[in-house]
């Protein structure tokens, strides 16, 4: 039972930093961008992948976490989780 | 008309013998979104479609197999791969032939699944595929005897004549016959029904890009 | 001095906001005409920010990593059509591939899910592909016979010098305005997102997945709607801007509150129709 939860800690864990390695990865690219004004087909390959990528880090980051018991059944599909 | 009005400006060149790629923004962009999707399908899983069973409350799930799953997965790759290929090339010739690799590996990955509805419509696409290979090479071969080159960077310069107005629209007809566009194949949604959505995607993917490229260049050539 | 990155996200940000309020303002017309208060004009982008912080939940049944990576895709084509379009001026043919990778979105977010209503909508997908890229590629094309260039920048400076194209080349402008019906919410041809199939390829995204797919909505209307103005109207003031965007928003608005969704098939034979009336005509215009 408790190496259950210490798997879905690991899990949850798991996501939150890689998430946030990828924001600060995308903040850094971006504003690199902005400083040193490199070559223009650099600027708009930042700007076509460091967008995205930081508006889904940033989703990653403040969506909600269901309850652990409840995660299971939000799951599967199709979904009856209510 | 010059490459340069229809895709902006000629990025740069890579000749590798006699199959010229060159790059502008448009061949640019089309070419790294292609090979950004091969490589997801390369990694992806597929997923598994649920649906309600008649009868009783319990849901039915259909997913693929795994022996099926690796060989759509590798024709989905070459798939990818062809198409790419075909995004850059510079060759009148080596398009159609990207081309028509791609019209086989379609037929492949969809006739790898065990569904009847979708095998009546991808055996139909294959019969229009094989029909549409003649305007397809019959009209890269007009063009080339009206032109003399099969060199899209040569033709883009040269006047346009009645015959290569032709051989033009015989090659379009042919790429929409081959990759199975409407109006030519209307129900090749048809062939969607079927699990593996990495597999579906880069058939539908192809598809449209290479009618991109197509108008492309039936523009250079007609104009 | 000029700095590319920041006219860039300056650009990115004026279309999502922008996008969001015009796709909200589109909301409340439509509310408006069917007698019903509407929420404000302000909800879609409220809406967009709110889902980010609802809880997410990927199902089991998914394709992974698709199911993720359209998303972001669907973002990247949008941002790379703002950069082709506000910042570069690029090619036409470039906005058409975008498009046409909008449709392989619509195809794989409802497959990528497993849910039979992502399925009916990938299916739809690849229906409506076969209508509407001709539709959006026909305006393209005799806009090229007219003008015979697909560079942004060049149609500009032609319209500066000739006029605007809407009256040199009035059935593209048609083309392209059932192109912009086509993307508006609850229009007669928007079958990949009709209420019988629930949400569409968007029913199996939720939470944050959602709010980011409305952002990236609302970069295309906005897209799309600069490009009807420039091409057809010529080079514009900011103001000039402003006011066409409401006044078209407003007009799709009117036409999605007022007609029913097409089912599909009559949905694709009514685009195809208009697209060959539109270039048909258009070649013989030239021709006369």
């Amino acid at each position: 039972m408790f190496s259950l939860f210490v798997h879905e800690g690991e899990k949850m864990n798991k996501t939150k930093v890689a998430s946030s390695i990828l924001l600060v990865v995308s903040i850094i690219m971006i504003l690199y961008a902005l400083i040193f004004t490199p070559a223009d087909w650099i600027v708009y390959a930042i700007a076509i992948i460091f967008i995205p990528f930081f508006i889904l880090s940033l989703g990653l980051l403040t969506m909600a976490k269901p309850k652990n018991d409840e995660k299971e059944e939000r799951i599967q599909e199709p979904f009856i989780g209510y | 008309m010059s490459l340069a009005s229809l895709g902006g400006n000629l990025l740069g060149i890579v000749p590798l013998g006699d199959i010229v790629f060159y790059l502008n923004p448009l061949h640019l962009f089309l070419f790294v979104a292609i090979l950004i999707f091969t490589f997801l399908i390369a990694i992806s899983h597929t997923e598994t479609q649920v649906e309600a069973e008649f009868g009783t409350l319990g849901d039915k799930k259909q997913s693929v197999g795994l022996k099926e799953f690796k060989a759509r997965r590798f024709l989905s790759v070459i798939c990818g791969i062809a198409t790419a290929g075909a995004m850059i090339t510079g060759d009148l010739y080596n398009f159609t032939l990207f081309m028509s690799l791609v019209g086989i590996l379609n037929i492949g990955i969809i006739s790898s699944v065990k569904q009847i509805g979708v095998l009546d419509s991808v055996f139909q696409y294959g019969l229009i595929a094989m029909m549409c290979s003649l305007p397809l090479f019959g009209g890269a071969a007009i063009v080339l005897g009206a032109c003399g080159t099969v060199s899209l960077l040569a033709i883009q310069s040269m006047k346009p004549t009645a015959m290569m107005i032709f051989g033009a629209i015989m090659l379009f007809i042919g790429v929409c016959g081959e990759s199975g566009i409407a109006p030519f194949f209307a129900s090749k949604a048809e062939m969607f029904r079927t699990p593996g959505s990495p597999f579906l995607l880069i058939v539908h993917l192809s598809s449209l890009f290479i009618i991109i490229r197509a108008i492309e260049i039936v523009l250079i050539i007609c104009t | 001095m000029y700095n590319l990155m920041a006219d860039i996200l300056i650009n990115v940000c004026i279309a999502f906001l922008a996008g969001s309020l015009l796709l909200g303002l589109h909301r409340k017309i439509m509310a408006r005409v069917q007698s019903r208060p509407g929420p404000p004009i302000i909800q879609y982008l409220l809406h967009s920010l709110k889902f980010f912080f609802k809880e997410s939940s990927f199902p089991k049944t998914v394709s992974k990593p698709f199911y993720l990576a359209i998303v972001v895709i669907l973002c990247g084509i949008w941002v790379t059509a703002v950069i082709v379009t506000n910042v570069v001026y690029g090619s036409l043919l470039l906005i058409f591939g975008i498009y046409a990778v909008h449709k392989i979105v619509e195809h794989n977010s409802g497959s990528s899910s497993g849910s039979p209503y992502g399925k009916l909508s990938c299916v739809r997908a690849v229906y409506s592909a076969a209508s509407e890229l001709p539709l959006f590629g026909g305006s393209i094309l005799v806009l090229y016979l007219t003008v015979h260039t697909m560079d942004i920048g060049q149609i500009i400076s032609y319209q500066a010098a000739h006029g605007p194209l809407i009256f040199a080349a009035p059935l593209a402008a048609l083309m392209f305005f059932v192109t912009i019906i086509t993307k508006a919410p609850y229009s007669p041809f928007g079958i990949t997102l009709g209420k019988d199939i629930i949400s569409g390829f968007e029913t199996e995204h939720f939470g944050f997945l959602r709010g980011f797919i409305m952002i990236s909505e609302s970069m295309c209307w906005y897209v799309l709607l600069w490009l009807f103005l420039t091409l057809f109207f010529g080079p514009l003031s900011i103001i000039g801007y402003v006011i066409g965007m409401i006044v078209i928003t407003c007009i799709t608005g009117l036409i999605s509150a007022t007609t029913p969704m097409l089912n599909p098939n009559h949905s694709v034979m009514s685009q195809m129709t208009i697209t060959l009336i539109g270039v048909v005509g258009s070649i013989a215009l030239m021709i006369i």
